[in-house]
């Protein structure tokens, strides 16, 4: 800016520009050797293509195949990839210590904003989280564990349709991105309905779920439930037998099981190389043991084989989601404990969905008491013992651990998220050495990362 | 060594300030609150504590937390990894927690909501947890390891887990515990100029302004709610 000349043209400004850097002691330059910014300009101008004939170019954070802002900084050998580091952050918002500044229950409201393709699972590992601390994990009634399952499972679907629309779209199958999106509308459909928002329900609380499901309920997901399964056989049709898909997913994205262990991957890509874990059997929650379902595995460790078992995912989902709802046990969907229970008699009402007008009228008009409780339950929330606890949820990406920490008040004192996302982050420099540009496409999608759960 | 000490993630909490009325209360709560672990986590707490005669075992919640000396934790992982009766394949995650010095909040007041404050630590700590968990055995605990809050130094552990890169950066970026030995101890979710270590607890908040007659809405520890 200080340059008082003016350049006519482009050319000339990358001129000045490499000029100026030659002029340098490159002894008196500051350490970059580990910074990512790369500089744009004449490939022939840059000191680094002539030297060793290796290119550095950006991937992302604005690249509509990268999923959302992730950022590959890839060193290239011709179309080769030599090396990729991936640079995260852009979604960073701070929600863990956000956490820490609300009463227990409030923080279900973050979470669900983390991973936004699967709120449902931050929501319950957080909440199975606190009820671990508070020590009343077998006190949450059973139709909140039902629930809890179902809708869980609705979402594994959803998730699992958008990757493969979105996963689609970057090979370029149009359709499959129409039709994905297309069929996790309709389980949307339903979240939205039991719960008021598409996305970031805020649907479970500490001690079950916020209110009960609509008496349509069933009637709503008994129409999911014959739909679907035609639905996915139409999605393997159209892709399994595709010869692009194939080939461009066949042998792409190889990680054998000793690197999954060692990079600490897990879910549908962990399974792919064949090792039958996962957390819904190796550690059930909400009562999922009693479910009969199976855990789908393959030994190709590619991205074909992530891609079948996503498949035959959704299937089982269906499954449970079947079984749930043939032996939905009916009761109580909160904790009795009222120290704990959320107020929730809720009713809709000509300007939405908000507390329900017996309850008003108990708490503004009848009984001090329960105004009092009611007031200091929704400011000050309740207090939770002091520990240290780490619960893993099986999440449509893999592991997701929260790891809760309570110093004995009536806010968390850290909350911090095991996400998948992240961990699957780290795999990329591994995964994709030697692979071509587009397969690194490819590559990225098989992990399926989600940004949000990346940068929290 | 091997007796399970309850009690959670909260500084060492002493009792010897405390009237005996008091203590007894608070150990009656410990044994409350310590779930016994299950067999295999008591025998795998044994079979460590054999091996790595220094370590401080407490249970919370049925979960096995072994307290480990900064000196021996890459042993500790190694061995971890490498005993075929512990085989912990997998490190599930690695994070911090911030436990400053000087006075804390430990409770609120039933009928007040005002804070009552226990005396701390002088030095304030940093407790790096790492949960290992076993494909083979189908089993979990933590291992925990305290460093001081302005000298947070510890071993890498990338030669042993090579997921522990990028939790490791996180670490340092949120904490600012220093990794001595990790390939590159990059910030990774905060901006590369950034000022400090947002997790710390003694990093400042800040306010939000707001347009009107210059008035500026506190950050969330200053206000009443």
């Amino acid at each position: 800016m200080s340059d008082t000349r003016a350049p006519a043209t482009a050319g000339a400004i990358w001129g000045d520009e490499s000029e100026r850097r030659s002029a340098l002691d490159p002894r008196q330059l500051p350490d970059t050797r580990h910074e990512f910014t790369v500089v744009g300009g004449e490939w022939q101008n840059l000191p680094d293509a002539v030297d060793d004939d290796l290119m550095v170019i950006n991937m992302g954070p604005q690249h509509p195949s990268t999923h959302g802002v992730l950022r590959m900084v890839l060193t290239l050998d011709g179309e080769i990839v030599v090396d990729n580091r991936p640079v995260i952050g852009y979604l960073h918002t701070g929600i863990e210590k956000n956490a820490e500044y609300r009463p227990w229950t409030h923080s279900v409201t973050f979470v669900t904003r983390m991973d936004y393709l699967s709120p449902l699972f931050n929501e319950l590992a957080y909440c199975l989280a606190v009820e671990k601390l508070l020590g009343i994990s077998d006190d949450v009634p059973e139709r909140a564990s039902a629930l809890r399952v179902l809708l869980c499972e609705l979402n594994r679907i959803a998730s699992h349709l958008v990757w493969l629309a979105t996963g689609g779209l970057e090979l370029g199958s149009v359709s499959a991105m129409i039709y994905g999106f297309r069929e996790r509308e309709g389980i949307l459909d339903i979240l939205e309905h039991v719960t008021g928002l598409r996305m970031n329900h805020a649907y479970f609380r500490p001690g079950g779920v916020s209110q009960d499901v609509p008496m349509d309920f069933r009637e709503r997901v008994e129409v999911l439930l014959t739909e679907m399964p035609r639905r996915i056989d139409e999605f393997e049709a159209l892709l399994s037998e595709n010869p692009i898909w194939v080939e461009r997913n066949t042998g792409v994205g190889i990680l054998t099981r000793e690197q999954c262990f060692d990079l600490g991957v897990t879910g549908p890509v962990l399974r792919s190389a064949g090792v039958a874990h996962d957390l819904r059997k190796a550690a059930p929650y909400c009562g999922i043991e009693q479910y009969d379902f199976d855990v789908p595995t393959t030994d190709t460790c590619d991205a074909f084989g992530r891609y079948t078992i996503r498949i035959q995912e959704m299937r089982e989902s269906l499954k449970i989601v079947r079984q749930v709802l043939d032996t939905l046990p009916g009761g109580p969907v909160m904790v009795a404990d009222p120290k704990i229970a959320w107020p929730a008699q809720l009713a809709l009402g000509p300007d939405g969905i908000g507390n329900a007008k017996e309850y008003i009228g108990k708490i503004m008009g009848q009984s001090m008491e329960a105004l009092i409780h009611h007031f200091k339950l929704v400011t000050e929330g309740f207090t939770v013992p002091e520990g240290q606890v780490y619960v893993p949820v099986e999440s449509p990406r893999g592991e997701l651990g929260y790891h809760v920490t309570s110093s004995g008040t009536n806010k968390p004192y850290r909350v911090h998220v095991r996400d998948p996302s992240f961990i699957h982050i780290g795999v990329l420099p591994v995964m994709s050495r030697g692979l071509l540009i587009a397969d690194i496409i490819a590559a990225v999608a098989s992990l399926d990362p989600v940004m949000g759960g990346v940068d929290r | 060594m091997t007796e399970v000490r309850p009690t959670g993630a909260g500084p060492n909490r002493s009792t010897e300030d405390m009237s005996a009325g008091e203590g007894a209360k608070m150990r009656d709560l410990d044994v409350e609150l310590a779930v016994q672990l299950d067999d295999r986590l008591a025998r795998l707490r044994d079979h460590l504590v054999a091996a790595f005669p220094g370590l401080e075992v407490s249970g919370f919640r049925g979960e096995l937390t072994l307290v480990a000396e900064p000196a021996q934790l890459v042993d500790l992982l190694a061995f971890s990894r490498d005993d075929p009766e512990v085989r912990c394949e997998f490190l599930a995650d690695l994070s911090g927690v911030h436990w400053p010095g000087g006075p804390r909040v430990e409770s609120a007041q039933e009928t007040t909501g005002w804070p009552s404050y226990a005396t701390g630590d002088e030095q304030g700590r940093i407790e790096v947890d790492y949960i290992l968990y076993s494909y083979t055995h189908n089993h979990r605990f933590r291992v925990r390891v305290s460093v001081p809050d302005d000298a947070a130094r510890l071993p890498t552990a990338t030669a042993v887990y090579s997921s522990a890169d990028l939790m490791e950066r996180e670490a340092w970026d949120m904490f600012g515990v220093v990794f001595e030995g990790h390939p590159n101890l990059e910030r990774i979710l905060m901006p590369e100029d950034w000022q400090g270590h947002p997790q710390r607890k003694d990093y400042p908040l800040g306010g939000v302004e707001v347009m009107y007659k210059g008035k500026t809405v506190p950050p969330p520890d200053e206000r009443h709610y």
